[in-house]
């Protein structure tokens, strides 16, 4: 055998150990005491893929609090159907505490309460542990539209109803809700498109093929900074701090516009109690630590804690709000 | 940025010490890979996605990319000392070179073939750092209409261009969409075809599917293969005679704009241009009857045309988001695990991927020729490893990839299934490249095609109504009607 032969297999032999050792740590899943949680590498889970806005988020988060931890935080990507592939892993989960997944508001609510979606989990199956980021949603033009304010769309939209082509990052996202909040409070009515994401959403805007879109302050804010698209309002009851130039739905006459993209880490139902204790101590910690701070704003994602119950009322309450809205995309079909 | 401002950055990128080393592991890989008959390009690359996964994403794309074109190199080395293709598109170099090999010149066939590989290589990346950035700026102007279209136009090439049978290719082609609808309708978000299995959910995955066609279905095929029988010659003067070098100089040229140019055409597979380029070889020689029995421009000139085709279908890849042959599926598939996807809008948002991977190409050909000239010897030698001990290791191998992709051990179940396919498949002489082709297009081709009635309102005519669509459909149907191109489809038999 030659050299490079030679070496070939032992790099692969490497790799090959490398996955048996991860497989190993996998199936030693024995039951331990929470007392001494933990012992052993926690999974985080993110619904989607690499790169996007929960992914940094995600990733920012792990590498803070695995020092506190005393054990690896290990993001993995689970992405596919809108999230719903990734929350579909979660409920299947041991709640021993050592696999946890980052759950996005509202899409878990509008999958659980859609009956298309024929999720088999619901409301209960999760366990809210500690929410992290809290994302607005804004109302976007590419630089060249021809609207440079929102009330121009809206008078617009009223005179060519169902004409104006408004888009979406995926059907019943939080940015779909808006759309249809907006067509509400407005009484007008968009030609809806939904894309796979932001970057497609993105693409299609600048090239003309769609007039408005809707997606979230994180995702966008560079956009704007580099003049390729132009904010129209943001979609909160205060200003963002990343884009305090550009008002918000409530300032411009519609209070009922508000819209977000929620994120925080929840857990499969049935963790124990001092398990769920430990992650928020260490979790809160993390996230009012400058390094999570200094990322997240480089990011532009807007960091809003909330712990155990407060966090559990925001996702009940949630669910309560999604219920008209996901009823009336159920009828409309 | 000019374009001259981004082939600095990609070469600053290609440059950095670790891309440098990811191009060497993936050229030596690619070598050997093209050396063992049987694993193909396709094959090679599927099998080392896993291995690619904790490479930051430029890492991997450099050295899935470097596996692709090494291959190409290898390939050669079997078809000389063999007369058995170590991959598809050294099928013709078989023909002259193991006549040289014969007559005991294989090492003027094997050094012709490297140093025409490296300059078709080399022309080929500089062509395709030309004409990619017009082309994906024009590309960045297509909305879904257009792109559903132009995924017509890719996948129809691509039935029309497979194996004998069109009846075969277009069951194997509906085959592939329909594996596509497994999991998640895209826009509604119901489950089609799952059956309750949660893993069905995330649909079929693509990688999996393609490990288990071309890695473990070639490994079942191999196990049949007889024993290689290896010419045993001196590899010691490479350099072909002076007056052979003239006429190389000219086959490598023709070589090079024949191979790059088809490399443009989705579909045309590494085959064709090879095959052209010996063709037309003939045709302008003084001497076309004594092709077939060791001519140094038979070697030269198809050797030349795979690896400028190589580089040259990077093009419509990089440009629009479309691969041309199951390799650069790959590929695609790289891409999109690492959360990129190919076509227009990367060159805006990830020039440093783009160009750095476009450069990769050009010092991954600077490699391969040093790998190649003074270690051919080397390399020879891997033709005597037994089978039986490279199967299993390879085997093994693939079943661990699987498995990591995703921490499922669902993937491996469909590994090993669509391996027994892919073999029963290869039996029948049913064209695999189609079913790859349509599960990695089939998402976006639906996706555009809803897309486009949602813009439209649910009208068709948005299809035909816009001028890009339109025409691109009209070449669609000429495709698969043409009596032309199915000829040419039979000629390109195998798939990688």
């Amino acid at each position: 055998m030659t050299i490079q032969a030679r070496d070939l297999k032992k790099w692969k032999s490497s790799v090959g150990l490398m996955l048996l050792v991860d497989l190993f740590l996998a199936c030693s899943a024995i039951a331990q005491s929470p007392a001494a949680y933990p012992t052993r590498p926690i999974s985080i889970m993110v619904p989607s893929i690499a790169g996007g806005g929960t992914d940094v988020g995600a990733r920012i988060l792990a590498a803070v609090a695995e020092k506190k931890m005393g054990q690896p935080l290990v993001v993995v990507n689970k992405p596919g159907a809108g999230t719903q592939v990734g929350f579909t892993e979660l409920s299947r989960q041991k709640p021993d505490g050592y696999y946890l997944g980052f759950v996005l508001l509202p899409q878990i609510n509008t999958i659980i309460l859609d009956p298309e979606r024929k999720a088999i989990f619901n409301f209960d199956s999760f366990v809210p542990i500690i929410n992290q980021v809290v994302d607005a949603g804004l109302i976007w033009v590419r630089a060249g539209s021809p609207y440079k304010t929102l009330k121009e769309l809206i008078d617009d939209a009223k005179k060519r109803p169902g004409e104006i082509r408004a888009s979406t990052t995926g059907i019943l996202s939080d940015d779909h809700l808006a759309i249809l909040m907006m067509e509400q409070a407005a009484g007008v009515k968009f030609r809806i498109v939904h894309f796979d994401g932001g970057p497609q959403q993105l693409t299609a805007t600048l090239g003309g093929q769609v007039d408005v879109s809707f997606d979230n302050v994180g995702v966008i804010n560079a956009r704007i900074k580099a003049g390729v698209v132009r904010g129209l309002a943001v979609m909160d009851k205060e200003r963002s701090k990343f884009l305090p130039e550009i008002p918000t739905t409530p300032e411009l006459g519609y209070p009922a516009v508000v819209s977000s993209s929620t994120r925080g880490v929840m857990g499969p139902k049935g963790v124990p109690e001092p398990i769920i204790k430990k992650i928020q101590e260490v979790f809160l910690e993390a996230m009012k630590n400058p390094e999570h701070m200094d990322k997240m704003d480089k990011a532009a994602l807007a960091v809003k804690p909330m712990v155990g119950e407060e966090y559990a009322k925001f996702f009940r309450e949630m669910h309560e709000r999604c219920k008209p809205l996901v009823e009336a995309v159920v009828k409309a079909r | 940025m000019d374009a001259l401002q981004y082939w600095i950055q990609g070469f600053s990128v290609a440059l950095q010490p670790t891309n440098l080393l990811y191009a060497f592991i993936g050229c030596v890989l690619g070598t050997l890979i093209g050396v063992l008959p049987g694993l193909g390009p396709a094959a090679g690359t599927a099998i080392l996605i896993p291995v690619t996964f904790s490479l930051d994403p430029i890492g991997a794309l450099i050295m899935l990319a470097a596996i692709y074109y090494g291959a190409m190199y290898g390939g050669t080395i079997t078809s000389v000392l063999v007369n058995v293709p170590g991959e598809a598109a050294s099928v013709i170099t078989c023909l002259d070179g193991y006549q040289m090999a014969k007559q005991g010149r294989a090492g003027p066939a094997l050094g012709i073939a490297a140093i025409g590989s490296f300059i078709g290589g080399t022309f080929a990346t500089l062509a395709l750092m030309v004409v990619s950035l017009p082309l994906a700026n024009f590309a960045l102007r297509f909305g879904p209409p257009e792109v559903f279209a132009l995924l017509v136009v890719g996948l129809s090439l691509v039935t029309g261009l497979s194996g004998r049978s069109l009846l075969a290719a277009l069951i194997m082609t509906a085959f592939g969409l329909i594996l596509a609808m497994i999991g998640m309708d895209p826009v509604r978000g119901a489950p089609r075809f799952t059956f309750g299995i949660p893993p069905l959910y995330d649909g079929i995955g693509f990688i999996p599917v393609v490990m288990g066609l071309f890695g473990v279905g070639e490994i079942f095929l191999s196990m049949e293969a007889p024993v290689l029988e290896i010419i045993k010659t001196k590899l010691n003067d490479l350099w072909p005679k002076r007056e052979e070098l003239g006429i190389s100089a000219k086959a490598i040229g023709r070589g090079t704009v024949i191979g790059f140019f088809l490399g443009l055409i989705p579909g045309i597979g590494a085959i064709i241009p090879t095959f052209l380029a010996y063709v037309v070889e003939k045709k302008v020689s003084k001497h076309p009857e004594k092709f077939g029995t060791g001519v140094i421009e038979g070697v030269a000139s198809p050797e030349t045309a795979n690896n400028s085709y190589a580089n040259g279908a990077m093009v419509p890849l990089l440009t629009l988001g479309i691969p041309g042959s199951p390799t650069l599926a790959v590929i695609m598939g790289a891409f999109i695990i690492h959360g990129l996807t190919p076509g227009p809008f990367l060159f805006k948002e990830r020039p440093d991927v783009v160009w750095g991977l476009i450069a990769s190409l050009y010092l991954g050909n600077v490699i391969l020729l040093i790998l190649n000239l003074p270690l051919v010897g080397l390399w020879a030698k891997l033709l005597e490893i037994k089978y039986q001990y490279l199967y299993p290791g390879i085997l093994l191998f693939c079943i661990l990839g699987a498995y990591s992709l995703n921490q499922s051990v669902f993937d491996v179940g469909v590994m090993v299934g669509f391996g027994v396919l892919g073999y029963i498949f290869r039996k029948l002489d049913w064209p695999l490249a189609p079913t790859v082709l349509a599960l990695i297009l089939g998402p976006m081709m639906e996706r555009a095609l809803r897309t486009s009635l949602e813009m439209s309102g649910g009208d068709l005519s948005i299809l035909v109504t816009r001028p890009i669509p339109a025409v691109l459909l009209i070449i669609a149907v000429i495709v698969l009607a043409s009596p032309a191109v199915r000829l040419l489809g039979k000629r390109a038999g195998k798939d990688d």
